[in-house]
């Protein structure tokens, strides 16, 4: 009789345990997954995330996962009437654009992606064909890419290298007696040339005589000589236009003595900058890509959900790994969500058209769609554009700059510089 | 008096003039050590076994790792990470040779080819150390800049690199005059057969030159730590240099490619001083072919009859 009345009991609580355990593991080994009714929608990231470029790939990464989180805790997303959970799959083509094209495809044809986000250049033009063809919504970060067919590609957020006029438009503005700048940067099409040309242009406008501009490649392991040969120059402001060195090239500026002005396109891991060179030498240096605990952010007009709490938790579980692409490519996540859920579907066509005909908000406020006199097509979205400074060892917005404004007075002076510099435009 | 604008002009354009060349000197110089160090391992695993040793730049770079990972992340004292990179990268060198290059003794291409294969096998294993993302950073242990003349400027680090890299250089090459070890290891070098019909165990003179080629790298990787970015394919751009170093100081010459490393070392400085770096990169690989085509022994090398 005891045995009869145990044995169910002792199942019940075998069978307890079991589910407890199970729940457990899964908890522990997948923390991130959200049990969920919702039908899965997935966005690709097709992206450097091993190699040189990986500083602009992989942050990128980890920022797009804590936006997809934060969705899916809060339910999903409505786009057509249908609640969705956002997905993010990823392909780290290490800046191969062999691997770029399969992982491209990868991500369409076996992870159903319905968008996916590219750092852009060589890696964007390989895919292009074929995302053209097969109609598929892919963001650059380099507006560049873009071409008179490109209509399925789109730069909704970052418009490399176009907002570095705001930055020498700042320092012109705040340090009248600057004269003189050199500029050093990559010697490659994509980022440096494109970078060197729109510091040039910049510079010519504001006014300040480019004395040296230093293209090197990506085989340097000592910056020593190239910054003696620039400093000979002696130019009131270094510039590094788009470099993947500018820790060295800063270690280099400190060591060799240089009191200047310092204006660089990003200033990624500056901590790292000022634990080899010092607070006191970083500080001024002028860049152009915002932490988001800025209390500027905090304001009104920055269309990005808490940025201080996507800042935090970004630290939190990435402590070393904030970049300029931490929020880029979120924010180009979140434009493409409002995008779907405006258009009721996350078919590219529907969302391209969107995009397009709607005013779009850009993520600092304002946006315009530009790029045909240019590139042939207005598909950059060009809004304004935060100026960075470093202050007492940390990245403090100062004001913010209005890039659509100065291209419309100023594009034939970049038109000119990117000619020079033998760079494509219409 | 006051100089005539133009000639105050002028004297002020000679001044900077002469001080960028004279910093120029400095750079290269301190840019030598690095060269040097790299280049004599990979002369003396060359000249002992015979093997081209495509992983020799990723020596450099676990060296570096190394360091990176034992002071940047968990605080090790610099120096005592420096002996530790030496002991690691020296035991991935005598790993190296006994299970990779002994089998394939008598098939130089094997040895080749299973250099190759280390060299991927060792970037991998930085990436899983290191993690993917951007180049690792090691803060310099010596902080400052030592100026000379008001305009010379060599940062403490640099002075401190290339001062350990004389002193290894300096004491390699003790080793190798004034030891029996060391006369053994050349003795190798010169004639296999002949040094075996003295008595001297080729096994072991292999270990050891592998062991002292790899140590010099891992030191390279170790000084050059604070110096450059950390990325497990820096090794490429050493391996390069190595190679040009080594055939223009002449192919199994130690001394020729001490010679060799500082005259290039210098040579690009300049290069990349006055034109760019790209123009220095390309000049030095010319300049390789040059000697190959004019003097194949490189500047410190000797024709060997059949």
């Amino acid at each position: 009789m005891s045995t009869h009345t145990q044995r169910p009991a002792r199942r019940k609580f075998l069978k307890k345990a079991a589910a407890g355990t199970v729940a457990a593991t899964t908890a522990s080994v997948f923390p991130n997954i959200v049990l969920s009714a919702n039908k899965t929608l997935t966005v690709g990231m097709n992206i450097p995330m091993t190699g040189d470029y990986a500083p602009w790939g992989l942050p990128g990464l980890y920022g797009c996962e804590i936006i997809a989180n934060n969705i899916n805790k809060e339910g999903g997303v409505n786009i057509g009437g249908e609640t969705y959970d956002i997905k993010v799959a990823s392909y780290d083509h290490g800046y191969d654009t062999e691997k770029a094209l399969q992982g491209f495809k990868k991500l369409v044809l076996e992870d159903d992606a319905s968008m996916v986000m590219m750092l852009g250049g060589s890696t964007v033009a390989a895919v292009l064909p074929w995302a053209t063809r097969k109609k598929v919504l892919t963001t650059t970060l380099l507006p560049s890419d873009i071409t008179p067919d490109s209509d399925y590609l789109v730069a909704t957020c970052e418009s490399h290298p176009l907002y570095n006029v705001t930055g020498v438009e700042w320092l012109a503005k705040n340090f009248p007696d600057v004269k003189s700048a050199a500029i050093v940067t990559n010697n490659d099409a994509e980022y440096g040339l494109q970078s060197a040309a729109t510091y040039q242009a910049a510079f010519e406008v504001a006014g300040i005589e480019v004395v040296d501009t230093h293209l090197h490649g990506f085989d340097v392991t000592d910056f020593a000589p190239i910054v003696s040969s620039v400093l000979a120059k002696n130019p009131d402001v270094f510039c590094m236009a788009t470099s993947f060195y500018v820790t060295p090239i800063m270690e280099q500026l400190y060591h060799q003595g240089y009191k200047g002005k310092i204006i660089s396109c990003t200033l990624d891991y500056y901590d790292e900058i000022i634990a080899k060179t010092s607070k006191e030498f970083v500080n001024g240096t002028i860049f152009q890509f915002p932490d988001f605990d800025d209390p500027k952010l905090q304001e009104s007009g920055v269309n990005f959900p808490d940025p201080a709490g996507f800042d935090a938790a970004f630290r939190k579980d990435h402590p070393n790994d904030w970049s300029a692409v931490a929020w880029e490519y979120p924010a180009i996540l979140l434009n493409w969500l409002d995008a779907a859920k405006a258009a009721g579907s996350a078919d590219s066509e529907s969302v391209a058209t969107t995009l397009k005909a709607n005013k779009q908000e850009f993520i600092f406020g304002g946006g315009d769609w530009w790029g045909s006199q240019l590139w042939g097509l207005d598909n950059a979205l060009v809004g304004r554009w935060p100026i960075v400074v470093i202050e007492d060892g940390k990245a403090r917005i100062q004001e913010y700059g209005d890039v659509a404004g100065w291209l419309s007075s100023n594009k034939d002076v970049l038109v000119k510089h990117m000619k020079e510099l033998g760079l494509r435009t219409v | 008096m006051i100089l005539p604008s133009f000639f105050a002009d002028s004297f002020y354009e000679t001044i900077l003039a002469l001080e960028l060349f004279l910093q120029s000197i400095v750079n290269g110089t301190i840019q030598s050590g690095f060269f040097a160090l790299a280049a004599v391992g990979l002369v003396l695993i060359f000249g002992v076994m015979g093997v081209v040793n495509f992983a020799h730049g990723e020596l450099v770079m676990v060296g570096a790792y190394t360091v990176w990972f034992l002071h940047a992340q968990h605080s090790t004292p610099f120096l005592i990470t420096i002996v530790i990179a030496i002991l690691v990268v020296t035991v991935i060198g005598i790993l190296m040779e006994k299970f990779l290059f002994r089998p394939m003794r008598d098939d130089p291409l094997g040895g080749l080819i299973c250099s190759i294969g280390v060299l991927f096998i060792l970037q991998v294993l930085a990436t899983l150390v290191g993690g993917d993302g951007p180049s690792k950073q090691v803060p310099p242990p010596f902080e400052g800049t030592m100026v000379l003349f008001e305009f010379l400027r060599i940062p403490y680090q640099r002075l401190f690199s290339i001062a350990v890299s004389v002193a290894a250089l300096g004491l390699l090459w003790h080793f190798l005059t004034h030891t029996k070890l060391g006369w053994a290891l050349r003795a190798v070098s010169q004639d296999r057969e002949a040094a075996s019909l003295q008595g001297i165990n080729s096994n072991r003179i292999s270990m050891i030159a592998i062991a002292v080629g790899a140590a010099m790298a891992g030191l390279a990787g170790a000084l050059m730590a604070p110096l450059t970015n950390i990325n497990p394919h820096m090794g490429h751009n050493v391996i390069i240099t190595a190679f040009i170093v080594t055939i223009v100081g002449g192919v199994g010459s130690l001394s020729g490619a001490v010679i060799a490393s500082v005259l290039y070392a210098l040579f690009h400085t300049f290069v990349t001083t006055y034109f760019n770096g790209t123009v220095a990169t390309i000049s030095g690989l010319l300049i390789m072919v040059l000697v190959l085509i004019v003097r194949p022994t490189g500047i410190m090398g000797h024709r060997v009859s059949e």
